[in-house]
């Protein structure tokens, strides 16, 4: 695939020239983008009172920075449901990350009768809505005696999932081949080729599914919904949406601690996506380039 | 073994290998796989079949299903007016926001791809929005477009008195797509990677042409991304027929019935039907039709995709 030269860079390129205009209406962009975070940290700052009158202020005029502990105290089960997340979360990552590895191997490398049907479901599995298995699934988690644990939202990620699978498919499909033969010539069978040759060099696909399952399970709201009723066993997704709709009637929810509580929700996505975004560009799934780097 | 060895290291296609060698490979194989043919069986094809048995049923779910054959989805079609508005406003609220998110999208990909400074810090600023969840999100536009919020604020300083927003029935669709326009950000990601992958010898071929900088993006950049968009539309759209979290959030049942009923999706409504009135049989009804027109359009993405997806021939 083609390069940009060395030195030159594509700057002296027409296509990629950037005017004032480009940097105007990027910082336009960008600001109109940032203002309901702004939004969010000037809400979570506020002073009851100014949740009891609905006087938010784009910009912080006041600094209540004890919300940001009061949400652990005995006012909210905040922290709780931070610890159910992560329990919830993690569990669900170590099952993508375990499984699809393994599927997306074998789809990429061996040989069987049927593959190519099965490979064809995997695709084909992936326009199903979620809906349509839904309720079975609830009665199915129900009978087994699930409901509200933590069960039904982690054990089916340790049965891989049809994306996942494609993506290590597609990153194993672009590994030189010899790899492998090489590594059958030295006596290694085919989970001895998966630990040892293949699973180091998925690390950038593993870690990029990881971060798929992590983004999905901690934001995730209906599986929560659905299966789990005790306060304490709700993550924080589920949680902060509860605190706004138990509120006595008449009463507007603490929109400053419901805040906070968003801000604890996006704060690990952020520094997951920022500590894990070279994976996520590396990755490239778009075909072209060798994709071991 | 020392035979197979030897022709596998020859770079000869493995056609002489050993049958007994194949279904070595073969086991292996379905062993590999099988957590995901296990989760197939137990989690999708197995619930598929159950729903679609539901769907022909009354059923509460605690007594035993009663068969009624089509009945509900004859009830859904002909006699159920909470449905047609819950289609349509998913209609509405996927014909609004995907070619939108899209449009934003590649707009801001496109301005990112040029040799801006600080282009990580403004890829960073735009991409945070993807990264807040969406209940989280959801929590935020509630105030973002209270009628005091800054948004109307926003909109008066153009001159414009925004409606109540969330408030207001005709208002709480284009609500959840204001939300939604602010998480185009996504788009933008797989846009750029995409961008940076078209071969800069296209573009240095365009410069001796004299194309400019738009006709550079209308005849080289853009064709070279219909595929990232095709996907990008695909999934953008079994995304929005699937909303439920901000509707269900942004718009909370009960306390705003007008906006509610203004804003209701497919999804909310099953959810409803099956957890709210235990109408399961009904739920897994509306569910199928769901899935039917997810189908339909999918299919006809990928009909008119011949027409406009530009795939280069790959090179193998």
């Amino acid at each position: 695939m083609g390069k940009a030269r060395r030195g030159q860079g594509p700057g002296r390129l027409r296509a990629f020239r950037a005017t004032p205009f480009t940097y105007a209406t990027l910082i336009v962009v960008a600001a109109i983008l940032t203002m309901p975070l702004v939004f969010v940290g000037s809400i979570a700052l506020s002073s009851d009172a100014t949740v009891n009158t609905n006087s938010f202020t784009l910009f912080p005029t006041e600094f209540h920075w004890e919300n940001f502990t009061r949400v652990f105290g005995s006012e909210l089960p905040m922290g709780r449901f931070l610890i159910n997340s992560v329990i919830i979360s993690l569990c669900s990552v170590a099952g993508q990350m375990l499984s699809s590895g393994l599927v997306g191997y074998a789809f990429a490398r061996l040989r069987a009768p049927g593959k190519n049907t099965l490979f064809l479901i995997v695709i084909a599995t992936m326009m199903i809505p979620t809906q349509i298995t839904m309720i079975p699934q609830f009665i199915l988690f129900r009978d087994l005696g699930w409901v509200n644990t933590y069960l039904p939202l982690i054990v089916p990620n340790f049965f891989s999932n049809a994306f996942n699978v494609f993506l290590v498919r597609q990153f194993v499909s672009r590994l030189p081949s010899q790899l492998d033969e090489a590594a059958m010539v030295d006596g290694l069978g085919f989970f001895g080729i998966y630990r040892r040759i293949m699973l180091p060099m998925l690390w950038p696909v593993l870690i990029a599914i990881g971060i798929f399952t992590l983004t999905h399970t901690w934001g995730d709201f209906m599986g929560p919904l659905i299966y789990l009723n005790d306060e304490s066993k709700m993550p924080l997704s589920l949680g902060i949406q509860y605190i706004t709709s138990t509120s006595a009637a008449g009463q507007s929810p603490s929109w400053n601690l419901v805040m906070v509580g968003s801000i604890l929700l996006a704060l690990p996505m952020i520094i997951v996506y920022y500590l894990g975004q070279k994976y996520l560009y590396e990755m490239d799934i778009s075909g072209g380039s060798a994709g071991v780097k | 073994m020392a035979t197979i060895s030897k022709t596998a290291s020859t770079d000869v296609p493995k056609t002489g290998t050993s049958s007994k060698r194949r279904r070595r490979e073969a086991l292996w194989f379905y062993l590999f796989v099988s957590p995901w043919l296990i989760g197939f069986l137990v989690f999708l094809f197995g619930p598929m079949i159950a729903s679609l048995y539901y769907s022909m049923t009354d059923w509460d779910s605690f007594t035993d299903p009663v068969w009624v054959g089509f009945q509900n989805y004859v009830t859904l079609i002909t006699d159920d007016p909470r449905f047609w508005k819950a289609l349509w406003h998913t209609f509405y609220y996927a014909a609004v926001s995907v070619p939108l998110g899209l449009v934003l999208g590649l707009w801001l990909a496109n301005l990112l791809n040029k040799q801006v400074r600080a282009r990580k810090l403004l890829r960073t600023l735009i991409y945070l929005p993807t990264l807040v969840p969406l209940v989280a999100t959801a929590m935020i536009f509630r105030q973002v477009l209270a009628p005091n919020g800054p948004f109307n604020d926003a909109l008066g300083l153009l001159g414009i008195s925004g409606p109540s927003w969330l408030l207001d029935g005709d208002w709480a669709t284009p609500a959840l797509i204001v939300m939604s326009a602010w998480s185009a950000g996504a788009a933008t990601v797989l846009l750029l990677a995409a961008m940076k992958g078209i071969p800069k010898e296209l573009y240095e071929a365009g410069e001796v042409d004299g194309a400019s900088a738009v006709r550079q993006f209308w005849s080289i950049t853009l064709p070279h991304l219909t595929p990232i968009i095709f996907f990008n539309l695909i999934m953008g759209m079994i995304g929005a027929f699937q909303v439920f979290a901000q509707v269900y959030i942004l718009v909370p049942k009960g306390k705003l019935p007008a906006a509610y009923a203004g804003a209701e999706t497919m999804v909310p409504y099953l959810f409803d039907q099956a957890f709210g009135n235990y109408h399961m049989g009904y739920a897994s009804a509306i569910s199928w039709l769901l899935f039917l027109v997810v189908l339909v359009f999918t299919l006809i993405a990928f009909r008119t995709a011949r027409r406009w997806v530009f795939y280069e021939t790959e090179v193998k």
